[in-house]
């Protein structure tokens, strides 16, 4: 099955290349990355704003830019609505004639009809009269997707649509932003740098890096299945570790790391099976470290893999949770600054093993929450 | 007042007007060009348009004198041709006014024109609008205060000009003599009267244009 989005671009600009290729199907994908990727360049050239070198542009199977065949479809004429970092609604015109403003070509009672029916739909009716620099910022953003959504774009283009809110309304508008896109069907491309954000807007995640992609993936491949030590490293995943391998097999993978043996989990699937010696990556969820409880007897290695010992040499309250960062007794210089690995427990546990006062822990990590990381 | 005070009162608006007419219909398609369109020879066309706001005026006149005399290089062929020459007629009077406003309006509206955020021209585009439209229904109302402050700047450079306008049109009573040049004839000629009925006339009008031209700029920002 064909795609219904096909990009593939390569722009050449004073100090910056980018040279990106990737595809989409129904549903949002969301191009995530850090500032100066080439995230919006990106959108600019399937809206057909910026011209690329050389590439091809294909939405639902309709040829938007190709450099060999020399097609080029002008912004008018792509059916791709764009709702700006900052919304660009028409300061001059009122909340309606915004929405209205795509609908030029049709007859003045079908555009009427249409636009009402549009301002209904996104519970913006009763502001209709307005003008953009009354309303508040979550109506902007209903207004300019209401003003891309009227014309029935074949691809909807989003770029930053929430760095313009105050971080209590982010978190509202990005459900309702995600609510719109499930609503409409329409397919949408959503640039973002917030991780999170991405997260729960996407279906599928394209991660940039530098103006090339580094994956792309369902969000929750992305999350668990990194391609490489970098994309961890983006997508903000914490305790990125190296270490050095001892033995792979097809389903379990030794390493040595900090002085201890650790044993993960190898994903037959991926057949992954680096020689002995060699370095390698992988990353623990700071989620998934577990202390181990005093009042419970020695721990049993049986029960307890990859078991190692440290002291909290740091803490930090986040609301509901403690993020505790971990120093091994191993000597050697840490991993990450000045501790090994970070661990994050919720409060009541915090509370109840009374780590404000005991610092020293012995923790066990299980073999599967030890992901390994392609080179 | 007498006729010649009227009549050089009635040319001055009548050129000043029609200057700032021709300033419009040249001036804010070329602010526009200047402004968001990239075209070979564009440091050229703003050298020479923003020129005679610093060359001094009888200099900007004589070049259009070269240019457009009987024996200029647009004005021979046109004396050739018709047996008809601008230079001392009244339409003198309006080249050299409109040369000598343009650079006010053009610098003008063209930064009102570039402080328009380019996002909207392309939410324009992404909406079905040509660059046309965009420019009509987007671009220029976003830009019209800036427009208008630079219009009432150049219409009272237009009636102000004095010394392009000497060189091209003269000063020919009832014909080419506005009210800077009549100023300056009823001063070398002694009737203080009337110069300073029209000194009172031009500085009252100068005042009102300045509080309109504050006003809009005010507004456009």
């Amino acid at each position: 099955m064909s795609e219904r989005l096909e990009v593939r671009v390569v722009t050449r600009l004073p100090g910056f290349t980018l040279d990106v290729a990737w595809t989409a199907g129904d549903g949002v994908a969301v191009l995530f990355g850090p500032s100066g990727a080439g995230k919006t360049l990106t959108l600019q050239c399937l809206a057909g704003l910026l011209r690329p070198d050389t590439g091809r542009i294909v939405v639902d199977g309709r040829v938007l830019f190709d450099s060999t065949a020399a097609v080029d479809v002008p912004p008018q004429a792509r059916r791709v609505g764009y709702v700006f970092q900052g919304y660009a609604l028409f300061p001059h015109m009122s909340v309606a004639e915004n929405v209205g403003f795509g609908l030029r070509q049709r007859p003045r009672a079908a555009r009427a009809a249409r636009t009402a029916e549009v301002l209904e739909r996104l519970g913006l009716a009763d502001l209709a009269a307005r003008r953009p620099h009354e309303l508040s910022g979550g109506q902007r953003q209903r207004v300019a997707l209401g003003r891309a959504l009227a014309t029935d774009p074949a691809l909807l283009l989003l770029d930053e649509p929430l760095s313009a809110l105050d971080a209590p309304l982010r978190r509202a508008l990005r459900d309702e932003l995600r609510a719109i896109l499930r609503d409409w069907r329409t397919a949408a491309v959503v640039v973002t740098h917030d991780f999170t954000e991405a997260y729960r807007l996407a279906d599928r995640i394209v991660v940039y890096d530098a103006g090339r992609v580094v994956q792309s993936a369902p969000r929750s491949e992305l999350l668990w299945q990194p391609a490489s030590e970098s994309v961890a490293r983006i997508v903000g995943i914490r305790n990125v570790l190296r270490g050095t391998v001892v033995k792979a097999t097809p389903d379990r993978i030794q390493l040595r790391w900090r002085g201890q043996l650790l044993e993960a989990v190898n994903s037959p699937s991926r057949s992954y099976l680096p020689a002995p010696d060699s370095p390698i990556a992988f990353f623990v969820r700071p989620e998934y470290v577990r202390l181990i409880r005093k009042d419970r007897g020695p721990a049993d290695p049986r029960h307890h893999m990859n078991l190692m010992e440290g002291t909290v040499v740091g803490d930090e309250d986040f609301g509901t949770t403690w993020s505790l960062r971990i120093r091994l007794d191993a000597p050697g210089t840490p991993a990450q600054g000045d501790y090994d690995v970070e661990v994050e427990v919720p409060h009541l546990v915090y509370e109840i093993l009374e780590i404000d006062r005991d610092r020293r822990w012995q923790f066990s990590i299980h073999r599967g929450s030890i992901h390994v990381l392609p080179a | 007042m007498s006729g010649d005070t009227v009549s050089a009162l009635e040319l001055s608006l009548r050129v000043a007007v029609l200057a700032t007419v021709v300033n419009a219909v040249i001036g804010i398609p070329l602010a526009y060009a200047l402004a968001r369109r990239r075209f070979r020879g564009k440091a050229v066309v703003d050298l020479l348009v923003t020129l005679p706001l610093v060359l001094p005026p009888t200099v900007t006149g004589y070049y259009l004198i070269v240019l457009l005399g009987r024996r200029g290089w647009l004005g021979a062929p046109l004396y050739q041709a018709t047996g008809w020459t601008i230079a001392f007629t009244w339409y003198a009077a309006v080249v050299a006014a409109t040369v000598m406003a343009l650079p006010l309006l053009v610098r003008t509206a063209r930064a009102a024109i570039e402080s328009v955020d380019r996002d909207l021209e392309k939410a324009a585009y992404t909406l079905g609008r040509s660059e046309w439209r965009t420019a009509l229904e987007v671009t220029l109302p976003l830009a019209r205060n800036g427009i208008l402050a630079g219009l009432v700047l150049a219409f009272a450079r237009a009636l102000g000009e004095f010394g392009a306008t000497l060189m091209l049109a003269g000063n020919i009573p009832g014909r080419t003599t506005t009210v800077p040049l009549a100023i300056y004839t009823a001063v070398q000629t002694g009737e203080s009267a009337a110069a300073l009925a029209l000194v009172g006339i031009l500085t009252a009008l100068s005042c009102v244009v300045l509080v309109v031209a504050g006003r809009l700029g005010a507004r456009a920002t």
